[in-house]
């Protein structure tokens, strides 16, 4: 027979031991997750911008750097275009969203979340089918070119589908929500009585504004931006639909250089450059608007 | 209850506008009348405590003086002027919020700088301002921090110096003292009314603790469903408070039905005993009244003992000995009872169904109707 008490703490050490390891066990399914879906990819993507040979011949890996190179200077119109329409596109976004989630946030009352839902609602309808649609509200012949025509903002042969402005909008109208969202949960948390001290200390309401709500209001702002501008620069759909190859976007070269072209080694060195262009963008904008500070 | 000071007009003391003057304010929400029309009036320079049971008005009321509510009906005014629909920024008031609302994106500096920056003071009297109004509120030093870096204690302090700074005419504090613990909060009554005496602003002081009015407060109104139930200074309310929901508001009290006998005299009637009382507290025209009796006001005596104007024969119910006090329940020959409070300065003990009498004097006796 063993002795009771040693068995005890044994049992009570194992215990312990897989006390310490639920933590660990709890991480697991994230860890897995990001193992297969993000870090694998990430890397297999990464070897294949480094390889040499044709879609015919096999390619196959050499350090081949010169990917890099290659097709930033071959699409380098296309990169800035992808990056001027996703910054038109964010600031219009921005403009109608700011007043759009301050009204629900201030004004909205008990109507809040219909107002929210309405929001939301163009995203029950699959992306592609949206765009679709905006490819015929911007017809020829459909009534906005109409309607811009007879009060001279079109001229008479002039159209609004494939072109900039037609891809712009699309992509404002489909990113709109990822601007609202954001911005009104940062809007909705202000205290009223911030906006009321101010006013007792002489803010007319625009000061107020200025030096009250829109701070507070920036970790929306910057959010708001980044889940638009980010997935804008890399968008695809909206060039392809409304727009013509004279629109193409940075996420057109790359789709047709995967799906079509066949040149896998090229297409993963633009993916990886337009991930290293948009780093290069966003981190000095997080540190200029000081978004750390003020979460923390 | 009293409407203080009706038909005075536009002038307090020695022709002087008053700091704040409301008349006839009502606010109305919907079906809910929060305040009813109100009169009140606030001399310079005073610590003025605005008192009353949740729910009463007494945030409606300051709201409407800071200017982020207006009244339904009736005028405001700030020194004689007529401020009624004016936009709180345009107000010469600063207040104190309860959530101090301070903002969490400026310094220290910055938020205590807030006011004199819309006005477009210049840097150099901006910083030397600053300094000085951190020095009153004993903050010195922490200029470059963020409210968020700053106790709850430390966060009133610069909430109080925000407002302050602005030399307003009068500062609104709503329940100033309301988030912070009993220590603390005893510590700020002493602080704010050391701050109030020097910078000499009129303070309005939202409460709903009685005590603390009473320690602060130079004149206390009693709000009771929108309306002033009571206003004077602090011994007056509590001496005299002329309404049973102002007596039993501000402490304890025993009250006892009476009949007036004769009003020239004071005299009145609580069962087949008279009782004397100031002739002026009671009410004219009133022939059936309350009379009250605060409990350490009540003597307790040996039966026979006692020469004083009013008696009560009475057996002791219960007995507690509190340390500096011993508190005795009386069952009175009335048939209700009363609580007495005696002072443990060597007196006779009473026990448990002991005969006694209670004995109080004329001035120490209120009258409610
Ligand atoms: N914005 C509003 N809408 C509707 N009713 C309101 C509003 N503000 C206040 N009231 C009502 O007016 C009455 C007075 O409210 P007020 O906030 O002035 O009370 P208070 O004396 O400050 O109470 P407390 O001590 O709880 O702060 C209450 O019945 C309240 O429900
Ligand atoms: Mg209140």
């Amino acid at each position: 027979m063993t002795d009771g008490t040693a068995t005890r703490s044994a049992a009570a050490a194992s215990a312990e031991r897989r006390r310490r390891r639920v933590p660990y066990l709890l991480l697991l399914p994230g860890g897995l997750w990001l193992a297969f879906f993000y870090i694998l990819p990430m890397l297999q993507l990464a070897g294949t911008s480094l390889k040499s040979g044709s879609f015919a011949g096999g390619y196959r890996f050499s350090w081949e750097f010169s990917n890099y190179g290659a097709g930033f200077s071959d699409f380098s119109a296309q990169f800035l275009r992808s990056i001027a329409y996703a910054g038109l596109a964010t600031l219009i976004t921005f403009v109608i969203a700011y007043p759009l989630a301050y009204f629900i946030a201030f004004r909205g009352g008990r109507y809040k979340n219909l107002l929210l839902v309405l929001v939301i609602m163009p995203f029950l309808f699959p992306f592609l089918l949206r765009t679709l649609a905006w490819k015929i509200i911007l017809a020829d012949d459909g009534f906005v070119v109409d309607t811009l025509k007879a009060i001279g903002l079109v001229s008479h042969n002039g159209r609004l589908l494939a072109t900039g402005t037609a891809v712009v909008a699309g992509i404002a109208y489909n990113f709109l929500p990822f601007m609202t969202l954001p911005l009104y949960v940062s809007l909705e948390k202000i205290e009223p009585a911030m906006v009321e001290a101010a006013h007792d200390l002489y803010a007319n309401p625009r000061t107020a504004f200025r030096k009250v709500t829109f701070p507070l209001s920036m970790p929306g702002v910057v959010a708001g931006t980044l889940l638009t501008l980010i997935p804008a620069a890399g968008d695809y759909v909206n060039a392809q639909l409304l727009g013509t190859p004279q629109q193409s976007m940075i996420g057109n070269v790359i789709q047709s250089r995967f799906l079509l072209v066949l040149d896998y080694p090229v297409a993963a060195a633009l993916s990886f450059t337009l991930m290293l262009a948009i780093l290069a963008m966003i981190i000095p904008y997080i540190r200029f608007t000081g978004t750390e500070d003020l979460v923390a | 209850m009293t409407t203080p000071e009706k038909g005075k007009g536009l002038a307090g003391v020695a022709g002087e506008p008053f700091a704040v003057e409301l008349r006839g304010v009502t606010k109305r929400f919907g079906d809910v009348v929060a305040v009813d029309s109100l009169d009140l009036t606030v001399d310079e320079n005073r610590f003025f405590a605005l008192l009353g049971p949740s729910g009463c008005g007494k945030t409606t009321t300051l709201r409407m003086i800071g200017g982020f509510d207006e009244p339904t009906e009736g005028t405001i005014r700030l020194h004689g002027e007529d401020v009624t629909g004016r936009k709180p920024y345009a107000r010469p008031v600063n207040t104190v919020f309860q959530s101090y609302a301070l903002f969490p994106h400026l310094s220290i500096f910055e938020n205590v700088a807030f006011g004199l920056r819309r006005q477009k003071v210049g840097d150099a009297d901006v910083k030397r301002r600053v300094g000085e109004t951190l020095e009153l509120v004993q903050l010195t030093g922490m200029e470059r921090r963020r409210p968020g870096q700053l106790s709850g204690g430390q966060q009133q302090r610069i909430a109080l110096a925000r407002a302050l700074i602005n030399h307003p005419k009068v500062l609104l504090l709503d329940e100033p003292l309301g988030a912070l613990d009993l220590k603390l909060r005893k510590e700020m009554q002493i602080e704010l009314k050391r701050i109030q005496n020097e910078v000499g602003i009129t303070f309005i002081h939202v409460t709903h603790d009685q005590e603390e009015a009473m320690t602060m407060a130079d004149s206390i109104a009693v709000m009771n469903a929108g309306h002033i139930e009571r206003l004077g200074t602090p011994h007056e309310i509590y001496e005299d408070p002329q309404s049973s929901f102002v007596a039993s508001f501000l402490g304890s009290s025993n009250l006892v039905e009476a009949a007036v006998v004769d009003l020239a005299r004071g005299e009145l009637a609580i069962g087949t005993r008279r009782v004397h009382v100031i002739p002026e507290r009671v009410p004219a025209g009133a022939a059936q009244v309350k009379i009250g009796v605060r409990p350490e006001k009540l003597g307790v005596h040996s039966p026979g003992e006692t020469t004083a104007v009013n008696t009560l024969m009475g057996t002791i119910a219960d007995v507690s000995f509190i340390g500096v006090s011993t508190q005795y329940l009386v069952d009175t020959e009335l048939g209700t009872s009363m609580a007495a409070v005696q002072q443990n300065t060597g007196g006779r003990r009473f026990s448990p169904g002991e005969q006694i009498t209670l004995a109080w004097a004329p001035e120490h006796t209120f009258v409610v109707r």
